[in-house]
């Protein structure tokens, strides 16, 4: 038996065309978003400087609430001015813009760090801002190593694409409590922080010395350790086309650190990203933790201000402390902004004295603004307080990491990360390791010569 | 087109002859001479291995900031009123609900059509749909991001739960189809027949006839597109820019800042964006196994 299917009624037809249009009505009211205009090629315009701006905060959540009130204030300040906050997650905020750029829907204001301009710029997503800083009441006002920071990260035109408004550092925490017991000296030297890792392990008890980053983040934590220790200042020879980071100094120097792993922490190391080991660090009984003045706020929580302290990383050889750098956070103007003018009010507003102080002291990192860093809470914050000394009283050489490098962030994350964790299970030695590190960098930087020509 | 033909009845086979009633005997199982403990045993063992995590957020949601107490005692439920009211939950939870049950509307009611149509109509170019429909699966969602930004964009639809409905919507529907289809070739086309002669049009035999019987199947596979889209993360972030129109798996994120995590307002989030979907399954799992196992059988 064969049925043809145009067998049917009116009743047949109703419904489903009732279903139909109800589905096409209820689609059309929810839809009522903006036209996420605002690709990564798109001009943009001066505008009138007044009306609505969008912003995107790249650390959104933790920061949403101190964003907000310090909107508020330039709202009051410019009534003119209406800003839409959009607080975005870390992790997800570069494949967020990546896709505005390409697609459209890209905001006039975004948080832009050191870490991610090279990318933004590469795309010319970004206004150059040094004629309107140097029109600016902020010019001269903000720290000079910041800005120039972000200028070497832009990409290599020597324009700065981001205004810094804060700077974060490494910090190396430790339990007052446990080295007080155990009758040690604060870890200010790479020699008293081995001691004290191997003097507070007791894994029997599940204690350990000191708790390792193994995981997500990895790299940039075992340079720091490595240039620490070897003392070596720069990241690149003297010819500017081969990396350090293979010399037999820093070779020796990893090979010592890589050893801590399971002899005085815990195993479960291995794949620590910062989130793992600062909950470790906060719910156990481990010695000593290597992160940045982020997580400042967490130990307060677990602790209290007793019962630990948070330092800058130890003195290496001959009593000089080297670190590599901490990517420096910022605003950047978005090229395809159609208000640059209200945009770059609002930039001007949350560098300034009081919003940069506001900020930074909700935010527990060094603030960029040369006044806020005057301020009477930065002397309350310990970390902040001697991490904004070391940053600026010399005593401290900082190694550049190549953020300006496209392939920096693809290097020191997916194709190293997990090369990483071989050394630490003993399946690749510390000098394997660097070699391959070298070759990629020495590439990408030939790359990037090649490019500026 | 023409609808398929219906299977031929099949005749009922003839009684056997009387035979004696042979005695009921019980099945002989192994595990009904095993020791308790030996069922028990693992079967504990693997309870804890898999409720540990669960406890481990719930102690977390539930002990005071800076507690290393391995029991929640003092109990408090500082963790969820902060994420609730402080950190938008309520919202997002609200957003994720309409979200969720948008699509299970438009996914069942779209997946229902084109399955009738699959299961029982045969026309040209049915076994390339469906294997486009099944090569649909192995695109990934985050591959067809810029082009759907694009469309959206045009249609003024960034920013809009819509976007995120028809988006979850049409990743949803090819697996559904075939489920759906699958489900309505177990229904005997000899009953459809029955209500048209009984005087139903299409529709009305479809809906009185063959939808009551899909139940396990609708349930499935509504179940399993709310889910999804509570769960599914990348559309709500690419596609949503005002903090009121995010939903729960994109305000969870937002927990983790890039170098400080609140532990305990993240469990509470965590629980919160949980338990609809734990009580959706315990009240549909029944449903939902008797569902897919129906489904699967090839029609």
């Amino acid at each position: 038996m064969k049925i043809s299917n145009r067998r049917s009624s009116t009743g047949g037809r109703r419904a489903p065309a009732a279903v139909a249009l109800g589905a096409v009505l209820a689609l059309t009211a929810t839809a009522c978003g903006d036209d996420g205009s605002g690709a990564g090629g798109d001009k943009g315009a001066e505008g009138s400087g007044k009306g609505k701006i969008v912003f995107w905060d790249n650390n959104g959540g933790v920061r949403t609430d101190i964003w907000k009130e310090v909107i508020a204030d330039f709202e009051k300040a410019n009534p003119d001015i209406d800003v839409e906050y959009v607080g975005i997650a870390a992790t997800e905020y570069q494949s967020k813009v990546d896709t505005a750029i390409q697609g459209g829907g890209l905001p006039d204001v975004g948080g832009v760090g050191a870490a991610m301009l090279a990318g933004f710029a590469a795309q010319q997503a970004l206004d150059p801002l040094d004629d309107r800083l140097e029109k600016s009441s902020l010019n001269g006002k903000l720290n000079k190593d910041m800005v120039e920071s972000l200028r070497a990260a832009g990409g290599g035109d020597d324009k700065l694409y981001s205004i810094p408004t804060s700077a974060n550092n490494g910090v190396l925490y430790y339990r007052t409590d446990l080295f007080e017991k155990a009758g040690l000296q604060e870890p200010t030297t790479w020699e008293r922080f081995y001691e004290a890792a191997e003097k507070l392990t007791n894994k029997s008890k599940n204690e350990f010395g000191y708790t390792i980053r193994g995981g997500a983040g990895s790299i940039a934590q075992a340079l720091d350790a490595m240039y620490g220790q070897s003392g070596i200042t720069t990241f690149w020879d003297s010819s500017g086309k081969k990396t350090t980071v293979n010399d037999p100094k820093n070779v020796e120097a990893l090979e010592k650190y890589a050893g801590l792993f399971k002899k005085v922490t815990p195993a479960a190391d291995l794949n620590n990203d910062f989130t793992k080991m600062v909950a470790q660090w906060d719910s156990g009984t481990i010695g000593m933790l290597n992160h940045n003045l982020g997580s400042y706020q967490d130990h307060v929580n677990a602790f209290g201000t007793e019962k630990f302290r948070g330092i800058p990383q130890p003195t290496g050889p001959g009593g000089k402390r080297v670190q590599v750098s901490n990517p420096v956070d910022g605003l950047g103007l978005f090229k395809s902004s159609k208000n640059k003018e209200a945009a770059w009010k609002f930039i001007e507003y949350a560098t300034s004295h009081e919003a940069n102080s506001k900020f930074n002291e909700s935010a527990g990192q060094v603030p960029a603004n040369t006044d806020a860093a005057k301020d009477a809470w930065i002397s309350k914050a310990e970390p902040t307080k001697l991490a904004a000394e070391a940053l600026s009283d010399g005593s401290t050489t900082i190694v550049q990491l190549p953020y300006y490098l496209p392939d920096w962030n693809t290097i020191s994350k997916a194709e190293n990360e997990p090369n990483f964790q071989k050394v630490l299970n003993g399946d690749m030695s510390a000098k394997d390791f660097l070699d391959t590190l070298a070759e990629q960098l020495n590439e990408a930087q030939a790359e990037w010569d090649e490019q500026m020509g | 087109m023409i609808t398929k033909e219906a299977a031929p009845a099949t005749p009922a086979p003839a009684p056997a002859a009387a035979e004696p009633p042979r005695p009921v005997r019980k099945k002989h199982r192994a595990w009904d001479e095993a020791p308790r403990w030996q069922i028990y045993l693992p079967l504990g063992i693997y309870l804890l291995f898999t409720l540990i995590p669960f406890y481990w957020i719930l102690l977390f949601a539930l002990r005071p900031a800076g507690s290393t107490s391995l029991v929640p005692w003092p109990m408090t439920f500082e963790h969820f009123e902060k994420v609730w009211t402080d950190r938008s939950f309520g919202t997002f939870f609200y957003n994720s609900v309409l979200v969720g049950v948008a699509t299970l509307i438009m996914t069942t009611l779209v997946a229902l059509a084109g399955g009738y149509a699959l299961a029982r109509f045969d026309f040209r170019i049915k076994r390339g749909f469906m294997l486009a429909l099944l090569c649909s699966q192995f695109v990934p969602g985050a591959l067809l991001l810029v082009p759907l930004f694009e469309i959206f964009a045009e249609l003024q639809m960034i920013n809009s739960l819509g976007s995120v409905i028809i988006a979850e919507t049409v990743f949803q529907l090819p697996l559904s189809m075939i489920l759906i289809s699958n489900f309505i070739k177990n229904v005997p086309y000899s009953l459809e027949e029955a209500a048209w002669v009984d005087g139903c049009n299409r529709f009305r035999a479809f809906r009185v006839v063959v939808l009551p019987l899909l139940r396990p199947g609708l349930i499935a596979v509504g179940s399993f597109a709310f889910v999804h889209s509570w769960n599914h993360f990348l559309f709500a972030l690419m596609f949503l820019n005002n903090q009121e129109k995010q939903t729960i798996p994109v305000g969870l994120n937002t927990l983790m800042s890039a170098d400080s995590v609140d532990l305990g307002a993240l469990a509470a989030g965590g629980i919160i964006a949980a338990v609809p979907v734990v009580v959706v399954f315990a009240f549909i799992q029944k449903w939902l196994i008797t569902g897919f196992s129906a489904g699967a059988v090839k029609g």
